[in-house]
């Protein structure tokens, strides 16, 4: 189980890096920042670039600082980087608690925020939460920068919106406002392992009617999805069990093409979108009542 | 000459054993921690060579052309070997049952995925992969059959051609009046289940490097070998040499379980040495070769299993139907399997009468192998659902029920239907202890509560047993032929009274070197930092043949003492003699020979071994000058089989109960262990912290079995479960903290009165949890009959039920 | 594909190398260098046999190229004793049969290190964060389990109430 033979760049600047994705074939290049899943895809030889283009010497690509009421995480910061980071703790406990739920310590020490980003898997935390907070992807390609909304860049499974030629570079995270509640949950056969399926909650509580929500479940089907049916259900009311069980009913009939492997059915994974829809509210509006929102 | 083995602690040379009995540091350690033992991957030899596997991507398919020419222009590759080289240089592999082997390269058809077709050595394992990629074979997909009860039928693909059937062996074995029991009973409970495949997964894959000597015509094998003489054996069958031609060294490795497999590398990699001109060549299997292909997928089957009942919950017969899958041959010995419950066919209970209905089945599966426990954990896991469902039915407690059922503790030894003999034990003590343990009625009413609320919490009290000391006799059904199994050790003492003791066994975890240790240090009375234990190839060591059913403890136990009782013998006659008396006046204890109550009459053991080598002019002229001895122990007093398959086999017959305390979710299916207790026999414990951890490890295995650990297949034979992210190995997350008891029934049979506890609570694991399972389930009407009871199947089970109570509320 | 040179700390000692791109560190290490106490278990990233520490990190060695740690640090289990003197970690997995046969027991002992080193006085949920990024089929955990309290007493912190 050893990689096919591949030309090797470790360039130090993020011009540079675009300058040798320019120079060659994008389909023969591969962009590798912590490996913790392309790696794997190299030595079973899944994946066989001419190039491995590895981006962790480039030191403008790390970094976590606050930025317009949000947080600026440059993509080449690891998941290590975000859990020992004092301001995300501060102001986003949500993609907080979605990084700690990330595999193991020895995998975030060295997988990267972008490199969750671009790997796309559908059962990953941070494309969700992502999509829950309305992150910005920003990406740097020949034609310069482009800023991508989260929910139009990931189109499905361990695909992106990002360009050949293209190299995303920073993920911009909106602050929580004050008084969300949030929630993220999910259903693994192991701690640790990618989702069966998960979901993320968000809401506030204005005069105890739910404002501002968002519902996203993951890990069930092609890509992490809103589903702004639940939230429809929910929005303008006071927050009952009963409403719950009815956007959790919404969300398991609205999941299109729901996966079936091995771990489980299309069927359960629908199922089980439901049970997580109802849990994540309920937490979420515990949080929510909690903050005096 | 005779040879005296302690039966007991009290009978050895010492006022109080120091060592044996006490857990202690283990002398395997100190290189293990530091990244100094040698596995098979860390040995290089001059001129090395590495092998990589080209393996069919089809499940059944003609080979109709191979083209292996851009791949040996490839600098780099060395030799390539495929089917042809095979068939000139070997015979298919041999096979339980018989003659249900193929070569170890593909030569006309491919029956499984991952079958090896071709291999390539190369100067790296890189270069070797390289060269794979551009042999080029070419396929004729043939019919498919991945499941057994197809493969039975007239009209079914056949895996091999030639046998005309899918179907290796079907046969009915009867252990008395069973029609009869069955039409007496008062209720009879049948059941059907199902255990998926699962296996052992040792954390090192199996290696090997094999070195042909083209002048000698002999094979060196180095390798993470469990049997090493059984293996030396194969290889010698299979490449038609004397067996004095092949000499195999066993590396230290990382567990084995049973599911190291690898002969079909092997043998694979020795053809690559000698196409390569006896230079040496390494193959290290890799995790996805080994869950693909590997030697550890076991017990593959399906059960219909029925219990004769009276009204007043005693058990008067039991009935087996079994339809193993055992893959696209018998190379791997999954058969065995199969062939194991006789020795425990009946668990822990006074069943007088079984039958077991057997059927081997061949399908375009990897051939299954053994894993820990060998057979009866799905067995137990089998009539322990039995057992719960009939006490239901009769309204009694489960664990009065067994209570009611147990061997009683003056009925040893104890012989069971299918012909084997328990040796001791104290079930109902154990059932006590176990049930102490948990406060078992504090959880039964904790659980009732529960039920209260709605929720889905269940308790499984379980109890199997591990039978110990394996005999082949316990396999003949399957063809295994002969009876008695071998183990040596060589005991020295040398001119400075340091002992060394050699073995033909290496490290596989159980700590046996340590026990060595132990042994040796109390017997002689010296210490276990004094005594090296030394790993002898098959060439050079005393008969052997390791670990593997619950053997190695016992067995090397009676090795080391006969060892040292031969040399107390020949060291009493020198000191008789330097002291001017007989013999028999000499006495061995805490480390001095010597006449008792004269205390200038003594000689420490390193004097006398110091006189023996320096003076052999002072000794009897019939004394063998050497304070050195070999002694081979082999369980007495075991049987052949008779028609029936009957035997005294496994010498001892270990037993547990286990309670655990399960919850399952409701909505989801995931299943929360809450509490586990277990109480266990195993005998006297020789080190009882080596005993617990295997004890914890094979709770563990257990758990992976019962929920986790499945090798799944689509329709079509492709495995889907071919890399550690789909089969799915318990971490310390999904392994419970387990409390533990002991209860110590010696062995009347055994050397110290230890008996076999290496496989352990694997056979009780898996049927506990899914005991609880079902107790949960119990007020929905379901049962989980499958294995692993992996949440989609619970969920599947509850909807089932919430289903059905709709409809009848809609009805109703 | 020409080889690069790189030059990497390991165990405290520097090295330089001309090594293809696609080796990768855990064969560096183990077939290069001859250090090979850092097992191989799986090669995907899960089982965590072959952790080893770069600059005080736990990292799959597998998952890592040799050419990634040209200026870095690197720790193996080879370089914890100090002569005859094991490490505490080592001590108490010995102590407590922490192994049996040994094969996961170093990428265990590294990811362990790199928590004591930064936290000696870890919580049952730190502890078991860091467990469970490796497979032990042997021990059942309970046995590491022992250890890692046991080395905490050792490397001075207090006593975690795991085993309660």
């Amino acid at each position: 189980m050893k990689p096919a033979p591949f030309e090797y760049a470790a360039p130090p600047t993020l011009d540079e890096a675009l300058a040798i994705l320019s120079e060659n074939d994008p389909d023969e290049v591969k962009i590798l920042a912590g490996g913790q899943s392309l790696m794997p895809l190299l030595n079973m030889r899944l994946a066989r670039p001419e190039l491995l283009l590895d981006l962790t010497r480039i030191d403008e690509l790390g970094g976590i600082s606050a930025r317009n009421g949000g947080l600026s995480i440059g993509a080449l910061a690891t998941k290590r980087d975000v859990e020992d980071s004092a301001l995300v703790r501060e102001r986003n406990p949500l993609f907080m608690e979605s990084t700690i739920m990330i595999g193991h310590p020895q995998i975030r020490n060295r997988g990267t925020v972008g490199g969750s980003m671009v790997q796309a898997d559908p059962a990953a935390e941070y494309p969700a939460v992502a999509v829950a907070l309305g992150a910005e992807l920003v990406a740097r390609g020949p034609g310069g920068e482009r800023v991508i909304e989260a929910d139009d860049f990931f189109i499905t499974y361990l695909t992106t919106s990002l360009e050949p030629g293209e190299i995303l570079t920073e993920v911009r995270i909106p602050d929580l406002a004050a008084g969300t509640g949030w929630s993220i949950q999910e259903l693994a056969r192991r701690h640790g392992d990618f989702a069966i399926v998960g979901a993320v909650a968000m809401l506030r509580l204005e005069s105890g009617i739910c404002v501002d929500l968002r519902v996203v479940i993951f890990g069930a089907s092609d890509r992490a999805r809103r589903h702004s049916e639940a939230e429809a259900l929910l929005a303008g009311e006071r927050p009952s069990a009963a409403l719950f069980d009815a956007a959790g009913r919404a969300v398991g009939q609205s999941l299109e093409d729901p996966t079936d492997d091995v771990h489980a059915s299309a069927e359960y994974r629908r199922d089980l979108a439901r049970v997580l829809c109802v849990r994540t509210l309920t937490e979420a509006v515990e949080r929510a009542e909690g903050s005096g929102g | 000459m005779a040879v005296d083995i302690p039966k007991s602690f009290e009978e050895l040379p010492t006022s109080a054993p120091r060592h044996i009995g006490r857990g202690r540091r283990r002398i395997e350690d100190p290189a293990l921690l530091t990244g100094r033992t040698q596995f098979i991957d860390d040995v290089e030899l001059p001129r090395m060579l590495h092998c990589a596997i080209l393996r069919s991507p089809f499940a059944h398919a003609r080979i109709t052309g191979i083209d292996t020419q851009e791949a040996e222009a490839l600098p780099g590759v060395v030799a390539i070997v495929t089917g042809e080289d095979a068939l000139r240089w070997s015979h298919p592999a041999q096979s339980s049952p018989e003659g249900w082997g193929t070569h170890c390269l593909a030569t006309d058809a491919v029956r499984y995925v991952g079958e090896p077709v071709a291999a390539v050595a190369a100067i790296s394992r890189y270069v070797a992969e390289d060269a794979m990629e551009l042999i080029t074979v070419e396929y004729d997909p043939l019919d498919v059959v991945a499941d057994p009860a197809a493969a039975m039928k007239a009209d079914s693909p056949l895996v091999h051609a030639g046998q005309g059937t899918n179907v290796m062996m079907d046969r009915v074995f009867t252990w008395g009046e069973v029609e009869q029991a069955f039409e007496k009973a008062d209720c009879v409970v049948s059941e059907e289940f199902r255990w998926n495949r699962m296996g052992a997964n040792p954390t090192e894959t199996f290696g090997c490097i094999c070195e042909w000597d083209p002048l000698d015509l002999s094979l060196t094998i180095r390798g993470s070998i469990q049997s090493p003489s059984m293996f030396g054996l194969g290889r010698a069958a299979t490449f038609a040499l004397p067996s004095n031609k092949v000499n195999i060294i066993s590396q230290p490795h990382g567990g084995s379980f049973g599911g190291k497999g690898g002969t079909r590398g092997t043998d694979v990699t020795c053809l690559l040495s000698r196409k390569a001109d006896g230079r040496p060549v390494k193959w290290i299997e890799d995790r996805v070769e080994y869950l693909t292909a590997g030697g550890s997928q076991a017990w593959d089957r399906y059960y219909s299993a029925s219990i004769a009942v009276r009204n007043d919950g005693i058990v008067t017969g039991l009935r087996v139907a079994l339809v193993d899958d055992l893959g696209a041959t018998g190379e791997a010995y999954g058969a065995i399997c199969a062939a194991k419950p006789l020795a425990a066919f009946t668990g822990p209970y006074t069943i007088p009468v079984a039958e077991y209905d057997l059927k081997l089945v061949a399908t375009n599966k990897v051939p299954s192998g053994p894993y820990r426990g060998m057979g009866p954990p799905p067995h137990f896991f089998v009539l322990e659902q039995l057992m719960d469902l009939a006490a239901r039915q009769l309204g009694i407690d489960p664990a009065e029920f067994r209570r009611k059922n147990f061997i009683p503790k003056d009925a040893f030894p104890y012989m069971i239907p299918s012909g084997n003999e328990y040796d001791s034990g104290d079930y109902e003590e154990v059932l006590n202890q176990a049930l102490a343990l948990a406060d078992y009625p504090a959880l039964r009413s904790a659980q009732a509560e529960a039920r209260k609320e709605g929720r889905l919490v269940g308790i499984g009290v379980a109890s199997a047993i591990e039978p110990g000391v394996f005999d082949w006799n316990a396999y003949a059904i399957v063809g295994m032929p002969g009876t008695g199994v071998p183990e040596g050790a060589t005991v020295s003492i040398d001119i400075m009274g340091f002992i060394t003791v050699r073995v033909g066994f290496s490290l596989e975890g159980q700590g046996q070197y340590t026990l060595v240790s132990q042994l040796v240090s109390d017997y002689f009375g010296t210490d276990p930092e004094m005594v090296r234990v030394v790993y002898l190839d098959t060439q050079s060591a005393p008969p052997s043949f390791g670990p593997g059913g619950s053997r190695l403890g016992v067995a090397i136990t009676g090795a080391v003492l006969g060892a040292c009782d031969r040399i107390r013998t020949k060291a009493s006659q020198v000191v008789a003699g330097l002291m001017q008396t007989e013999p028999e006046n000499i006495v061995l204890r805490d480390g001095q020979f010597g006449i008792p109550g004269v205390p200038e009459a003594q000689m420490s053991v390193a004097e006398v071994a110091g006189t023996m080598l320096a003076r052999s002019d002072l000794l009897p002229p019939d004394v063998d000058p050497r304070p050195e001895a070999t002694h081979v122990w082999t369980a007495a007093g075991r049987t052949p089989a008779d028609e029936e398959g009957r035997a005294k086999s496994y010498l001892t017959a270990a037993q547990a109960v286990h309670v655990v305390q399960v919850e399952i979710d409701r909505e989801t299916g995931f299943v929360e262990i809450q509490r586990y207790c277990l109480a266990d026999d195993c005998g006297t414990r020789l080190n009882p912290a080596t005993v617990e951890g295997q004890t914890d490890g094979s709770v563990a295995q257990g758990i992976g079995a019962a929920l986790l650990e499945e090798y799944s297949f689509d329709s079509d034979g492709q495995p889907q479960t071919t890399t550690f992210m789909d089969y799915l190995m318990p971490t310390v997350y999904e392994v419970p903290t387990v409390e533990k008891v002991a209860v110590v029934t010696p062995s009347p049979f055994t050397p110290l009165g230890a008996k076999g506890c290496g496989e352990g609570a694997i056979h009780t694991t898996p049927a506990a949890v899914l005991c609880a399972i079902n107790d949960a389930l119990a007020p929905l009407g379901q049962m989980a009959r499958e294995v692993p009871a992996a949440p989609k199947r619970l969920w599947d089970l509850i909807r089932l039920a919430e289903d059905t109570s709709a409809e009848g509320s809609r009805t109703g | 594909m020409a080889g690069r040179q790189i030059r990497v700390n390991i165990n405290g000692t520097d090295h330089q190398a001309i090594v293809e791109p696609r080796l990768s560190l855990a064969d560096f290490l183990r077939h290069e260098l001859g250090l090979t106490g850092t097992h191989i278990g799986c090669e995907h990233g899960v089982c965590g046999i072959c952790n080893v520490l770069i600059d005080g990190r736990s990292m799959r060695s597998c998952l890592l190229l040799a050419v990634q740690v040209d200026g870095r640090s690197v720790e193996t289990v080879e370089g914890l004793a100090e002569g005859e003197k094991l490490h505490p970690i080592q001590e108490a997995f010995m102590d407590e049969q922490g192994l049996q046969c040994g094969f996961c027991t170093p990428g265990f002992i590294m990811s362990l290190k790199e928590l004591l080193d930064r936290n000696p006085n870890p919580s049952e949920d730190e502890i078991k964060d860091v467990l469970g990024g490796s497979i032990c089929r042997c021990t059942g955990y309970a046995g590491i389990l022992r250890a890692v309290q046991s080395a905490v007493a050792k490397m001075g912190g207090g006593r975690p109430s795991l085993l309660d």
